[in-house]
């Protein structure tokens, strides 16, 4: 209500990105590379629309509480596809984050997305929850329910959760029976040239798809560099700033700043998109906070993408793996970090794999945290245009390096009983390193 | 305070277009109170989004039985203020209706709903070997029936002309909703008068066009571009004329100034000029392929006569589009380094530039105001920025009276009050510097051919009479209402 | 003009505009009573003079140099008001690429000062340099470079115009890009003397070319020559005219190219790759106006007939035409028109008009009378507006000419 404490806090909230607000001229060049407003028309629906509704609010000619505000804030996707052609170099990310916040706080958001945040911001909670998840996998569960369940009512999110959970199994020509563990054989590589790496496992990558993590420090130690252990990392916070529970963002952010700085790390691997854009904006999210503004630059200035590790140094070419990969862009990879070719610079070192980046690669997949469940037509649209793309390509595999998108991708696929494989581009990369005989036999995996 | 729409009127207008096309909310309608001028802003009573020529004709049918006026809008990027709603106005807008019909390639000639993007017909018809030559600088946004509406130009219509000479036919719902065919390639012209002609350029005031028939170029061999940095906005101009007048015919001839060099060096998107640049002068030429060295090194020659700093040619297209940086982001640059900005749109004689030119920096002296000057050089279109800061009332005054002194500057060297942006609302009041009222009586009665009630976007292009003597900034304030 | 309309109007106007002959290109129905015609010598004194006529309700007749068919005779009383006195150059800067002249300023005359400066009009329809700026803007005709440069109504800037009721408005411009307003100046490009009598006009004018490269292809029959001329209309360069002539004995394609020397050069090499064909190369202006002529064969009749269809019908277009007996054939490839001159011996006019007016609609196309004999009954051969645009067209006459007392070439 205007007028109480926390009207005022949230106005002031807004209101100190007047600043941020200043540099949109209105001019909609925005307007053509939003997935939403592509398919609604509606200016409510676009960057700049939703940019107007901000600065409605900070005006005070909009309650941050109407209805109106919270949907078309909600229904943006958050991909950012807007920023790269953007005239003035509005941060919309930011915006959006702040927004988000602004309208969670006048009303906060459902059920089912407090429950998930809550548990992916708290390993007591979040390890037995994968482990769950990792059961319904592992016993074909999962696929049954997606196979069986109808599509309609409250059965269409249950059946999209479990289609996104069946999908995150490995792709079978990737499926090494072999564990294996460090590098039998470095090559002619110069190791005291390369910085010593610190991968960010994260929440969902190393519930779901741990194999990836392992694959990510088994490509870089192949190629020369010193990865480190992190102790005390945790969720990057990156669901939380998106879904606007920015204070637990921050929290997160501060533990992993402590635990980075602590690593003794010269960079820091990050091989999921969502992940590595929002480590990159640590700066951002804490340049509130005195304690931490200085470090959160400092760290978030070290993050890089693992492909852009990778690709800074000569990659090291292994064995043949022959496929056909269609790739697609990860948003928050292309349009929030800039990184375009790193990603299929590394799948082209796959002797033998033929790489064709997706049409219209660069919209967003409709993964989006759940957009899907929240928003299950719009979702369902935009979701099955991505999944119409990648299968025009006939390839046999998928590759994008952000598990949010290899599960809406996956989910979509399988959904239309479609078998391409979905892949991190490191997994191929790491197969064909396997093959070649880099890795030595043993250990956990 | 905005009066809402009839419920019968609502619910029937759902019945058209279904009900999540139509916005009555008035929290929603906020994102319409504006185009790209944001000076201006009202909300619409309703918002309808039809979908095909005669989901537009219900819609105009439906409105105009009830005596509502009906406010076209395409994009919402113009910068006259054209899209911007009357007290009563209800916007209906053709974001939706954005298919490309028909590709006909043998005859070149395309056909598409008004809400096609400009730059989406071009990549339609690029792989059959052909495009659309309107290249206004919103293209990647802005749409045909905008274009239609305002005769939009562009750098390139140098040489290559406007969007009226590239529609050959259009179907347009005209008051009451009438459905009307005008015009079409292969139908003997002169069994009727021009009136694709008079639609185009009508900005909404005579009808809203829902089907345009368009004539598309074979894409060129080969391009050239070039970038000459000088030290001041003169030797540029001279360079300019020393081009035109050797008998070249370049594709487009811009122009950027120091202002807006600044402004673009302290922003994202800083391209590297020499800090004594003055002036930045981008020369592309098109065509067949054997011709064009000779062309650029004949245009070379001219800049470097005129006392050039340095004279960069693109070795690919890459480098083209870094070439073309400063021009194509001069205006986002702009709105971070003033909170507002005001673009006007003035043509004159290409020869009366380089006066015109030092009378607008005389003009931002006297006031105080920082103006950037970015101009289609070729043709002698400006684009002076005023840059402001609407919180300070003072300013927006001096900002008033500038720009009738820029706009009369530019008519007494022969020239025109609006090149390609429209007159809308933001221009209505100067009209009467270029038209008597004979010329604006004229206009009136053309417009009471297609639109006797006055039912489509009335208050624009032509001044009221009681409108005389209100300046932009009351008229800014009373519209925040 | 009747003795007692002359009394009246040697008042109002000076006494050189009056005394001119009738030129004896005007249709017979025009020419009688009418011993002299008007020529005021200023706007004023065309404004004065349509102000009269409204006034009284006297018919109007806008000639330049009279040479068009006049469809419709206008009933009694009317006058024949000429142009040809008001032809001054107002203004011309080269460097500016536009000039405005009077109405009465013949093409010819307004070349051989532009030539000066290297520059020109490129706008080619039949005899051009005998006509006049105003007939030109008001014929709204172009000609095969309007496929090089476009159309005339795209580089028409401003026209100072006196409507029916002798109100003067001056429209438009002097600069390149002007949209201050709704754009009747279009209309007016056109209007052949239905909606004002167009005074002067100012047009933006073109370097001339460096190289005029006229290239000729001849065959026995004008429907061998269509696949290559169609080739051409679609190939990636875009000549400067692309057109057919044919005469009874032998047809020819023409394609004209404009530009540098190596641009000429390597356009015509890319167009003989692109239609596997050679062709023969004329230079010289003699030969290219020869080849150029809009009536082939010297032909010299008042029936002519000109049709339209999309341009990849040309070719259906062509076969029909070329079945009347005799008939020259001139036809712009790029936009899909043809004129055809019909010799006047052919029996029964009327039948063989109606006949070709049939089959050209069967083919989706349209045709209009240029030249009628005057004995028969044109306005049959003229073609009609659509509805709903006639109707427009209607309403934009009565605003410009409430009373009705112009009377144009329709």
């Amino acid at each position: 209500m205007k007028g109480t404490p926390a009207y005022e806090a949230l106005g002031q909230a807004l209101d100190a990105q007047r600043e941020r607000l200043l540099p949109c001229v209105h001019c909609g060049f925005c307007l053509p590379a939003c997935p939403t407003y592509n398919r609604l028309g509606n200016e409510a629906d676009s960057p700049r629309g939703r940019l107007h509704l901000m600065q409605a609010v900070v005006e005070g000619r909009l309650e941050p509480s109407s209805e109106a505000f919270r949907t078309h804030i909600d229904r943006c996707l958050g991909c950012r596809a807007c920023e790269p052609v953007c005239p003035s170099g509005v941060e919309y990310g930011t915006l959006l984050e702040l927004a988000r916040e602004t309208a969670t706080q006048a009303v906060p958001p459902g059920l089912p997305t407090r429950f998930l945040l809550k548990v992916l911001g708290t390993p007591v909670l979040r390890i037995p929850f994968f482990f769950i998840g990792r059961l319904l996998r592992g016993t074909g569960f999962a696929a049954l329910g997606a196979t069986v369940l109808p599509s309609y009512g409250p059965f269409r999110a249950v059946r999209l959760g479990l289609a996104m959970l069946a999908s995150t199994r490995r792709w079978q020509p990737m499926d090494s029976k072999e564990s294996m563990t460090g590098i039998a054989d470095s090559g002619s590589l110069d190791i005291s040239q390369k910085s010593r790496v610190a991968v960010l496992l994260g929440c969902v990558q190393e519930g779901l798809f741990r194999r990836i993590n392992s694959a990510t420090v088994r490509v870089l130690e192949a190629n020369g560099y010193e990865v480190v252990t992190v102790e005390g990392q945790d969720c990057c916070g990156a669901l939380h700033a998106h879904g606007g529970d920015l204070e637990s963002a921050r929290t997160l952010a501060r533990s992993n700043i402590r635990a980075f700085e602590a690593s003794g790390a010269d960079l820091i691997a990050v091989n999921a998109a969502g992940c590595g854009a929002t480590m990159k904006d640590y700066g951002i999210l804490l340049e509130e906070d005195p304690d931490f503004a200085q470090r959160a630059k400092e760290v978030a200035s070290s993050v890089r993408d693992v492909s852009e590790i990778l690709d800074s140094s000569g990659l090291r070419t292994g064995a043949s793996v022959p496929c056909k990969i269609a790739y697609d862009h990860p948003c928050h990879l292309l349009h929030a970090q800039g990184v375009e070719h790193a990603p299929i610079t590394v799948l082209k070192a796959v002797p033998d794999a033929e790489v064709h980046v997706v049409a219209g690669a660069e919209e967003c997949c409709g993964g989006a945290g759940i957009y899907g469940i929240t928003h299950p037509e719009l979702g369902g649209l935009i979701g099955g245009d991505k999944v119409s793309a990648v299968r025009a390509c006939s390839a046999d595999a998928v590759a994008t390096p952000n598990p949010g998108c290899m599960m809406q991708i996956g989910a979509g696929l399988r959904l239309e009983a479609s078998n391409e494989g979905v892949i991190h581009p490191v997994e191929l990369l790491d197969e064909s390193y396997r093959r070649a005989g880099f890795y030595r036999a043993g250990g956990a995996e | 305070m905005t009066r809402p729409l009839p419920s019968t009127v609502v619910s029937d207008l759902a019945e058209i277009v279904g009900h999540e096309h139509v916005i009555t909310d008035p929290e929603r309608l906020l994102v319409y109170e504006s185009d790209g001028l944001t000076a201006y802003r009202r909300p619409p009573r309703a918002v309808v989004l039809p979908s095909s020529t005669e989901e537009i004709s219900a819609v105009v049918e439906l409105l105009h039985s009830n005596g509502i006026e009906v406010i076209p809008r395409g994009a919402g990027t113009g910068l006259s203020g054209g899209a911007l709603t009357t007290p009563e106005g209800v916007i209906v807008g053709t974001a939706r209706m954005n298919r490309i019909l028909k590709i006909d390639v043998e005859n070149r000639l395309a056909i598409a709903q008004p809400g096609v993007i400009n730059a989406r017909l071009t990549e339609a018809t690029n792989p059959y070997g052909l495009y659309y030559a309107p290249d206004p600088s919103s293209q990647s946004t802005c749409t045909l029936g905008g274009n239609v509406a305002e005769n939009s130009g562009g750098p390139h219509c140098l040489k290559y002309g406007v969007t009226a000479r590239y529609v050959t036919g259009l179907t347009v719902v005209l008051a009451g909703g009438r459905i009307v065919q005008l015009g079409g390639v292969g139908r003997d012209p002169y069994s009727t008068l021009d009136l694709v002609g008079l639609f185009v350029g009508s900005e909404g005031c005579f009808g809203i066009a829902t089907e345009i028939e368009i004539r598309l170029l074979p894409i060129t061999e080969g391009v050239r571009t070039l970038l000459g940095i000088f030290e001041s906005v003169e030797s540029a101009g001279r360079a300019v004329t020393k081009i035109m007048a050797s008998g070249l015919m370049p594709a487009a001839v811009e122009i950027v100034d120091g202002p807006t060099i600044e402004a673009v060096e302290a922003s994202v998107f800083a391209a590297g000029y020499p800090l004594e640049a003055g002036a930045a002068l981008v020369i592309e030429f098109d065509g067949t392929e054997a011709g064009l060295d000779l062309d650029a090194d004949r245009a070379e020659k001219c800049c470097l006569e005129e006392g050039a700093i340095e004279v960069q040619r693109a070795t690919d297209p890459e480098h083209r589009v870094k070439l073309w940086r400063a021009r194509k982001k001069a205006f986002g640059a702009m709105g971070r380094i003033a909170p507002d900005l005001l673009v006007q749109d003035a043509t004159v004689p290409r020869t009366k530039l380089p006066e015109v030119l030092a009378g607008i920096d005389d003009i931002g002296n006297r006031y105080g105001l920082k103006i950037a000057n970015v101009f289609h050089a070729g043709d002698g279109n400006l684009h002076p920025n005023i840059l402001f800061d609407r919180q300070n009332q003072n300013e927006l005054e001096l900002v008033e009276l500038a720009s009738k002194e820029i706009m009369q500057l530019c008519v007494d060297a022969g020239g025109t009050i609006t090149g390609e942006h429209g007159v809308g609302v933001d221009k209505r009041e100067y009209m009467t510097l270029v038209h008597g009222p004979a010329e604006l009586e004229a206009m009136a009665a053309a417009k009471r051919v297609f639109d006797p009630a006055s039912l489509f976007n009335p208050g624009k292009v032509l001044p009221d009479v009681e409108g005389e003597g209100t300046t932009k900034s009351e008229k800014i304030l009373a519209m925040g209402e | 003009m009747r003795v007692d309309l002359t009394d009246s109007l040697s008042s109002l106007l000076p006494k050189e505009a009056f005394g001119f002959s009738v030129p004896s290109s005007l249709p017979a129905a025009l020419r009688t009573d009418v011993e002299t015609i008007i020529a005021p010598g200023s706007v004023e004194e065309v404004a004065m003079l349509l102000q009269w006529a409204s006034e009284r309700g006297v018919g109007v007749v806008p000639i330049g140099t009279g040479g068009h068919t006049y469809p419709r005779c206008p009933s009694d009383p009317f006058i024949v008001l000429t142009t040809s006195r008001l032809n001054e150059i107002q203004h011309y800067e080269p460097a500016d690429l536009t000039m405005t002249a009077g109405a009465g300023v013949l093409i010819r005359d307004l070349a051989t000062e532009m030539a000066i400066h290297g520059q020109w009009l490129p706008f080619d329809p039949p005899d051009v340099r005998n006509r006049t700026l105003g007939g030109l803007v008001a014929t709204g005709l172009s000609g095969p470079l309007w496929a090089g440069y476009g159309q005339l109504r795209n580089h028409v800037l401003g026209a100072t115009i006196v409507c029916g009721d002798g109100q003067t408005l001056r429209l438009g411009g002097k600069v390149v890009k002007n949209v201050a307003g709704f754009d009747i100046l279009k209309p007016m490009v056109g209007s052949r003397g239905e909606l004002a009598i167009i005074t002067s006009a100012t047009v933006r004018i073109f370097p001339l070319p460096v190289v005029d490269r006229l290239l000729v292809l001849e065959a026995a029959d004008i429907s061998e020559l269509v696949p290559t001329a169609r080739a051409i209309a679609t190939a990636p360069i875009m000549p400067a005219s692309v057109s057919l002539r044919a005469t009874s004995n032998r047809s020819r394609l023409l394609v004209r190219l404009h530009g540098a020397q190596v641009s000429v050069d390597s356009d015509q090499k890319s167009l003989e790759k692109h239609t596997s064909v050679s062709f023969e190369v004329r230079d010289s202006p003699e030969d290219q106006s020869l080849m150029l002529e809009e009536r082939g064969g010297g032909m010299n009749t008042e029936l002519a007939v000109r049709v339209w269809a999309l341009p990849s019908r040309i070719d259906a277009l062509l076969d029909v035409l070329k079945q009347v007996p005799g008939a020259s054939l001139n036809a712009d490839v790029y936009g899909g028109s043809v004129r055809a001159y019909l010799p006047e011996q052919i029996s029964d006019i009327e039948s063989s008009l109606t006949g070709l007016q049939k089959d050209i609609e069967e083919l989706g196309g349209t045709m209009r009378a240029l030249q009628i004999p005057a004995e028969v009954n044109a306005s049959a051969y003229f073609t009609k507006p659509l509805a709903d645009e006639g109707e427009l067209a209607s309403g934009l006459k009565r605003a410009f000419d409430p009373q009705s007392i112009l009377w144009g070439i329709g």
